[in-house]
């Protein structure tokens, strides 16, 4: 029976300006296989979630579904073209939504979403649209599609020819992109040079450096599309209103540490904890790792999506943490406030009856 | 001495004693995570102070806001060196004190 599965056809959905080719081509496939095999296929469009807030995103989750529905309705159109009104129907047509309860961030972290998926449904077969990229391009990872051939899958990629995102000759990135990180590099250039913004010497060297640096660093810089600007304003000026209170705890963290360590009998109690913090995306868990490395008695030792391991040295440690003070103000910093309301580490793990 | 030197000296005092603190910290704490510990709290903030309090003896020039840049990114590349430490020993399997392979049998299914 499995082996009937396998004709099954699984297709990723995200907002692409090629998803309505692609699915076309995944029910033609979807359909051929079908009359092959003289019976009837399912196609399931699956939807990554990015990462979000649990309750807070109720906009992102109707967006989604509003996208499953749209391509069904795409689909149901193609098929209806491939075998004519009124004939019983080769393809079946089912949609999720995947991811929503995790943290999913690389192209690796998608294809083990939709791998789960695939499994649980036994589907073997997997269409790609080229210019759906989840997680990003970030030249150091492995593509989407490599992620997915390497758990078993036959991939797919959907003939669609792309439509041409302006980018730079001889490069990978947009201009969007290009000329976001050049300003940024030549205002700090400058800036760093004492801001003789008149002086002729300091633009030409501004201009070549910051243009180096653009074109090197770029595409590790911007992982995807360029971020909104009111977004950022307002994570900045949180940002701003965290510093202090961040500064306030690495004092009090080092008097703790400078007290323990010049003791004369050591009292340290060092051991490791673990949790998941409530946070989501690579600036959020990175600015939470290094603000619990740099805060009393804890130093973060790993970090797979939003599961931390902790070391704590001295016994208050560990309190703190799950009092979950920091990962409060971190959810702050980049969500705004009413992200504030998450319960706790300890109180989420009290939920869940102790572990 | 005017207020904006005792400022300074202050700073760099208070540099020099959590840069004595890191360094008393390597040597006494008893395992490579807890050394980190003194590695990345104290250190930092030893060095931060001691930039801190030259920038404030530069008073407000380019210098000092270099120093301020500084700082700003000792606050990100410290915990990020001492993570990248944390977590190879982690990898290489390196128990900590007290508690023994805490992580050795987790089975890591989504592991990175």
């Amino acid at each position: 029976m499995a082996a009937d599965h396998e004709r099954d056809v699984l297709v990723p959905v995200g907002d692409s300006e090629t998803l309505r080719r692609t699915v076309t081509y995944a029910v033609e496939r979807a359909h051929e296989a079908a009359v092959d095999a003289g019976e009837r296929t399912t196609i399931h469009f699956v939807f990554p979630a990015r990462w979000r807030i649990y309750e807070t995103d109720r906009e992102n989750v109707a967006s989604a579904s509003s996208l499953l529905d749209r391509v069904v309705a795409w689909a149901e159109e193609d098929l209806d073209g491939l075998i004519g009104e009124d004939q019983i129907a080769t393809v079946a047509f089912e949609t999720a939504t995947v991811g929503t309860d995790e943290y999913v961030f690389s192209p690796g972290d998608f294809a083990a979403v939709i791998a789960r998926y695939a499994d649980a449904n036994e589907v073997g077969r997997v269409v790609v649209d080229p210019s759906f990229r989840p997680g990003g391009s970030v030249p150091l990872l492995r593509s989407f599609e490599e992620e997915l051939a390497e758990r078993g899958f036959d991939v797919f990629e959907a003939p669609v020819t792309r439509q041409t995102r302006r980018r730079l000759p001889f490069t990978e990135i947009g201009l969007p992109e290009f000329l976001l990180v050049f300003a940024a590099s030549l205002l700090f250039y400058l800036a760093l040079g004492g801001w003789h913004v008149t002086d002729a010497y300091e633009l030409v060297t501004g201009v070549a450096t910051a243009g180096v640096v653009t074109l090197t660093l770029a595409r590790v810089t911007m992982k995807s599309e360029v971020p909104r600007l009111r977004y950022i304003g307002a994570t900045v000026l949180r940002m701003a209103a965290y510093t202090p209170i961040l500064l306030w705890e690495i004092t009090k963290a080092n008097v703790a540490l400078a007290y323990v360590v010049l003791h004369p009998s050591l009292p340290i109690e060092p051991r490791t904890v673990e949790f998941d913090a409530a946070v989501w995306g690579d600036m959020p868990v990175t600015t939470l790792a290094n603000s619990i490395t740099l805060t009393p008695g804890t130093l973060t030792v790993d970090v797979s999506r939003q599961h931390f391991i902790v070391h704590a040295l001295i016994p208050d440690a560990e309190d703190d943490l799950l009092e979950g003070t920091l990962e409060r103000l971190v959810r702050f910093v980049f969500y705004g406030r009413e992200s504030a309301r998450i319960p706790s580490p300890l109180e989420r793990r009290d939920d869940e009856g102790g572990s | 001495m005017t207020p904006v030197e005792y400022l300074a000296a202050a700073l760099v005092i208070g540099g020099v004693f959590f840069g004595f603190v890191a360094t008393v910290g390597l040597l006494r704490l008893p395992d490579l995570y807890s050394r980190l510990h003194a590695a990345s709290k104290s250190d930092t903030l030893g060095s931060v102070l001691a930039i801190a309090g030259t920038a404030a003896a530069l008073g407000l020039t380019t210098e000092s806001m270099k120093m301020l840049f500084l700082v700003l990114f000792l606050f990100l590349t410290s915990p990020t060196a001492a993570h990248a430490i944390a977590r190879a020993g982690k990898e290489q399997e390196v128990d900590p004190v007290g508690e023994e392979a805490a992580w050795r049998d987790e089975d890591g299914g989504e592991a990175r």
